[in-house]
């Protein structure tokens, strides 16, 4: 048991501290709040309590345990880590605040709420109609976004305007399918669709009113401490079909006063498909940020990576969508780039820790031909991952969206957050859907879970309670090549996907099963120790959000024989999609992810210039840059229409990066000059370094062109420079014919030539 | 007897502690963000030797530009105080009225106030940015309540440029990179967290269109990164000299050598270098790690300004 060195500033108590010290806190904050109220209310003077050693003369409270909540007591008492050595600091959950009350509720009371399923509805509802360019017809602009400026009109739409953000390929790919979204400040849901009977959403009544709150006996949110998609719990769900280009109209209805905020978050959004292979105008680049009264079109055409180049002829049926008939819609493209499951959250350049923690976080489910969402239908293609078959394709009976996220409340059981934590923020209590340790109930049959880690800054890694088997099937929303048996996954960084397959038929009915969290985190910089199931769910460790925190009640048998394929191959994995081959990489860059604290050379003047920056460090074809932080006037890397390149990242000492790259999937040839191991041998978008770790990849840069991003995903990290912008030539130029930044107003988006261009970009 | 608990703790502490550890401020209820109780109210001295408050005179509803610096530190302040000084000019008189600057030491014991005045002169610091010091203690805490703390031993500097840039009264904070691209810091400031209360924005018209761009000139890239801070061409001098036919005036070895490894100059006590840091007040030209591309690039956009300039004079 390792013991926490003395950190006096940073020392906040975790709900699992000794009593003792919880009582001392206690004390100690009342005693504050009394010394406040006296001092104003004039029945004490500064002197007294400067006299008295309670105040520095700077009018500052002395450091006496007792005194300040902040300051062990006199008696010495230490933490315990948990066991978890992994660097201590675990006594820092939630980062910056006081722990989190759970008002005597008990855990696991509450039914889990599956995803909120978006409507689909024909594109001819949209008014305006959607347009190639953007919609640049002028309204009022409400004073409160501009100072108090009056009389001035901006676009209704906050996509910049002209030929370059208009959508690529509009007229080749127009939308077949509109989805309509309003982000606003939360209210019940009373539309509420999970796509499911009520027997599979563990009884929840759909009719019923659903408050905004993470528990049912909790208190309901105030209005702006949560922004959703349309304002609601749970969670979104977009289900998408693979040839169907959806046009997602997002509306931004948040309060034009820039304060009415909850005390954070920003009212400006941008919203990313991660990992859409969509055109640059619909990435929802960071500065392409829309204000509150406009909307942002974005067009989602879902077509197979290498659409323009292979399969182009659309002969081949792996490459292709369910037609709604028990057939295949062949289309164009590589059907090893075949998607399984996105997220969709906001993307604000630096805000979007705070406005994806506040809720601005969906998902999307991709139907393919092989991945068709549909259990029983055997066509020798469709890969039968536990679903369902009473519907052709997006059968969600048996697949079911769990976002896993770690969340922090004040006194009042309103949603809260430390914005100044720069290092990374840590919650305290575990959400799934946002509700907080929540039940699902189950049959006893194959579940396909498709989870998302949309923390801020925590790490997971999960098992069930019994330490039983499971099947990792995907992993960043992406079918792996073959399956791989787990007791418990390999750690999970923010904004990664796991799609696990779990057999409750080993179950009998009453049975439950905890799905437990192993991960420790050790500082909102780095996770800590992965524990063994018994430490986890013992309550030792000194991290709140260790242990279980989804419980599985088994109902008894399932109405229907399961028809899913077993994904375990007795053990052996079965195959499901095999990883794209490469062609010919034509160049190599290296980003380093740091603050440099350790110079890399020994003379003190020439690493200058790359120690002491936090931020990303680009070295193209070898020529070595400074670490710089984020602007997205700056492009870093141009890399070439229609190459592939080869890109090694690399952390920094004392932290752990996940890494996403936007646009396309790319593949782990190494990790620290080691083969990966099978369960991130197939394609992904986010990649964890490790502490000094080294992964080397290689992607392509095709069919679409524009501005991306790549960047730290501990939105921390990425909110505070850990961001960089690389370019895609839109014509396929090479070298110096950079794209213009667009720079948002609520008066509409003007452009400015670039920052700057790192050399050999 | 409401006071009784803390009186009685006062005197059986009888803790006389002097480092300052948490200011304490009538609480605002409603924001959960950043408020008045996150911000140590701690006393710093300006380089005028004036006493100030942190929240209650230098940040409270402030736009503020916050780093951490020591005069002493040879690598990145010098830099990192230079780009910041483009920063202010960048944003004009808005510096001191509604937009205030802050240098921070983190050696107080060594920056007093009049070190700290001779410094700003050297950098040309305009009204509107001052330069502090204070207890080390309080600086120690105030930098990691702002999420600007770095461990001494993180480099030769002891230090890391960070930069926190934010609206007290919107509450809304970033954190950055003091070194990073001026043009940018000063659009975050001035339109992006002041909210565009100061911005005329009937007047604002794009600088290009959203078409990729043709014709780019690499070295006007490079000068702007890695030199604008400190040299104009033909502009006069700033905090180092102007460099207006610089190429004629010196070998290009000479110039290669000044470009990236100026301190290999400065060490081997080359006269044209040694002189040049007496004439700049003892301001290292840092070592900006350029490569000879780029040295060169840099060479050939001052050698066609100059020639630009001089022609426009004589025409």
């Amino acid at each position: 048991m390792g013991r926490k060195s003395e950190d006096r500033e940073g020392l906040w108590l975790s709900d699992n501290s000794d009593k003792a010290r919880l009582r001392a806190a206690e004390n100690a904050r009342r005693n504050r709040a009394e010394i406040t109220a006296a001092l104003s209310h004039g029945k004490v003077s500064r002197r007294d309590l400067v006299k008295w050693g309670l105040f520095s003369a700077a009018g500052i409270m002395a450091p006496i345990g007792g005194l300040n909540p902040f300051v062990r007591p006199l008696s010495g008492v230490t933490f315990l880590d948990g066991g978890g050595g992994g660097g201590g600091g675990c006594s820092q959950v939630p980062t910056g605040l006081s722990p989190s009350p759970t008002f005597g509720v008990a855990p696991f009371s509450q039914p889990m709420p599956r995803f909120d399923v978006l409507q689909r509805n024909p594109v001819s509802i949209l008014n305006p109609a959607p347009q190639a360019q953007s919609n640049q017809t002028q309204q009022p602009v409400d004073p409160a976004l501009v100072g108090g400026q009056t009389g001035l009109t901006g676009p209704i739409e906050g996509r910049p305007p002209g030929a370059s953000w208009a959508h690529q390929r509009f007229a080749q790919l127009p939308p077949q399918v509109a989805i309509e979204v309003t982000t606003k400040p939360c209210i019940a849901n009373t539309s509420y669709n999970p796509g499911v009977t009520s027997d599979l959403n563990s009884g929840i009544n759909p009719a019923a009113s659903l408050a905004p709150r993470v528990h049912p006996n909790f208190p309901v949110q105030n209005s702006n401490r949560i922004w959703t998609f349309n304002g609601t719990f749970p969670p979104k769900l977009g289900q998408m079909r693979y040839g169907e280009p959806v046009l997602f109209r997002h509306h931004n209805a948040l309060p034009t006063d820039i304060t009415n905020n909850g005390g954070f978050g920003r009212f400006t959004l941008t919203t990313h498909e991660h990992n859409g292979h969509h055109g640059a105008e619909n990435d929802g680049f960071t500065g392409a940020y829309f204000w509150p009264n406009q909307f942002y079109d974005y067009h989602w055409p879902w077509v197979l990576a290498g659409f323009s180049s292979i399969n182009t002829g659309a002969t081949d049926p792996r490459a292709g969508a369910p037609d709604g008939n028990g057939g295949i819609n062949k289309l164009p493209g590589d059907w090893h780039e075949t998607m399984s499951t996105h997220w969709f959250h906001d993307h604000m350049f630096t805000f979007t820790d705070q406005n994806v923690y506040k809720g601005e976080a969906g998902m999307n489910n991709l139907y393919s031909s092989l991945d068709r969402g549909n259990e029983a239908l055997n066509d020798g293609v469709n890969l039968r991952m536990p679903s369902g078959s009473a519907k052709d394709w997006g059968n969600l009976d048996f697949d079911v969206n769990l976002m896993v996220a770690d969340k922090a409340w004040d006194s009042n059981g309103q949603l809260t957050m430390d914005t100044l934590a720069f290092d990374g923020f840590l919650g305290d209590q575990m959400t799934v859907n946002f509700a907080w340790k929540p039940f699902f109930n189950v049959y006893a049959r194959r579940y396909r879970f498709r989870i998302l880690n949309a923390s801020v800054s925590r790490f997971f890694a999960f098992a069930l309670s019994d330490g039983s088997n499971f099947v990792q099937i995907g992993n960043d929303g992406n079918l792996l090549p073959r399956t791989v048996n787990l007791t418990q996954t390999d750690q999970l960084g923010i904004a990664e996907r796991y799609d696990i397959v779990i057999d409750f038929s080993r179950y009998k009915a009453g049975q439950t099963v905890d799905l437990v969290n192993l991960q420790q985190m050790a500082s909102g910089q780095l996770p800590g120790q992965v524990l063994s199931v018994s430490q986890a769910t013992s309550g030792s460790s000194c991290d709140p959000c260790v242990g279980g925190f989804l419980r599985f009640k088994i109902i008894g048998p399932p109405p229907q024989q399961d028809r899913s394929v077993d994904p375990s191959g007795n053990g052996q994995g079965i195959v499901l999609i095999p990883n794209p081959t490469f062609p010919t990489a034509v160049r190599q860059r290296t980003f380093r992810f740091d603050d440099n604290g350790q110079p890399t050379t020994s003379d003190p003047i020439t690493s200058y210039a790359n120690s002491g920056r936090w931020g990303i460090r680009t070295s193209n074809n070898g020529i070595e840059g400074e670490t710089l932080s984020a602007d997205y006037g700056r492009i870093s890397a141009q890399p070439g229409f229609a190459t592939s390149e080869i890109w090694t990242l690399e952390g920094g000492s004392g932290w752990d990066h996940p890494i996403h790259i936007h646009f396309e999937e790319g593949q782990i040839l190494s990790r620290n000059g080691s083969k990966p191991s099978p369960a991130e041998s197939g394609r992904k978008d986010v990649y964890r370094l490790h502490p000094n770790g080294t992964v080397v990849l290689q992607l392509q840069f095709r069919d679409w062109g524009g501005m991306f991003m790549e960047h730290c995903h501990n939105t921390m990290h990425e909110d505070n420079a850990m961001l960089l912008r690389w370019d895609i030539n839109n014509a396929g130029q090479p070298f110096l014919n950079p794209l213009p930044t667009p720079i948002s107003k609520p008066t509409g988006v003007t452009f400015e030539t670039p920052d700057d261009i790192l050399p050999s970009a | 007897m409401l006071m009784k608990n803390w009186i009685k703790l006062a005197s059986a502490s009888g803790l006389l502690i002097a480092s300052a550890v948490f200011q304490f401020f009538p609480q605002a209820a409603i924001a959960a963000g950043p408020d008045a109780s996150h911000f140590p109210n701690v006393e710093l001295i300006t380089q005028d030797g004036k006493k100030v408050h942190f929240y209650d005179d230098m940040i409270k509803g402030k736009i503020v530009v916050i780093d951490m610096i020591y005069t002493s530190c040879e690598y990145a302040c010098p830099l990192e105080t230079a780009r910041l000084a483009q920063v202010q000019k960048k944003l004009g008189p808005r510096v001191g009225s509604d937009i205030l600057f802050y240098s921070i030491s983190i050696d107080p014991q060594h920056d007093t106030p009049e070190v700290l005045k001779s410094y700003m002169e050297k950098f040309h610091v305009g009204p509107g940015w001052t330069f502090l010091t204070g207890k080390k203690a309080d600086i120690d805490f105030l930098s990691k309540r702002l999420g600007l703390y770095s461990d001494p031993s993180i480099n030769k500097d002891g230090h890391l440029p960070h930069l926190l840039i934010g609206n007290e009264a919107t509450g809304q904070w970033i954190r950055g990179s003091a070194l990073d691209t001026p043009s940018f810091q000063a659009r975050m400031i001035g339109d992006f967290l002041d909210n565009f209360k100061h911005s005329n924005l009937a007047e604002q018209k794009s600088t290009t269109d959203g078409r990729p761009l043709e014709n780019f000139d690499q070295g006007q890239y490079l000068f702007g990164r890695q030199c604008i801070a400190c040299h104009t061409i033909g502009h006069g001098e700033s905090i180092g000299p102007d460099l207006l036919g610089v190429t004629q005036a010196r070998s290009r070895q000479w110039l290669l050598r000044m470009i990236q490894k100026p301190e290999q100059l400065l060490d081997e006590k080359d006269p044209i270098a040694t002189a040049l840091f007496k004439k700049y007040n003892g301001v290292r030209m840092p070592n900006t790690s350029v490569s000879d591309l780029e040295a060169n690039y840099i060479i050939g956009y001052i050698e066609a300004q100059t020639a630009a300039r001089r022609q426009g004079i004589h025409r």
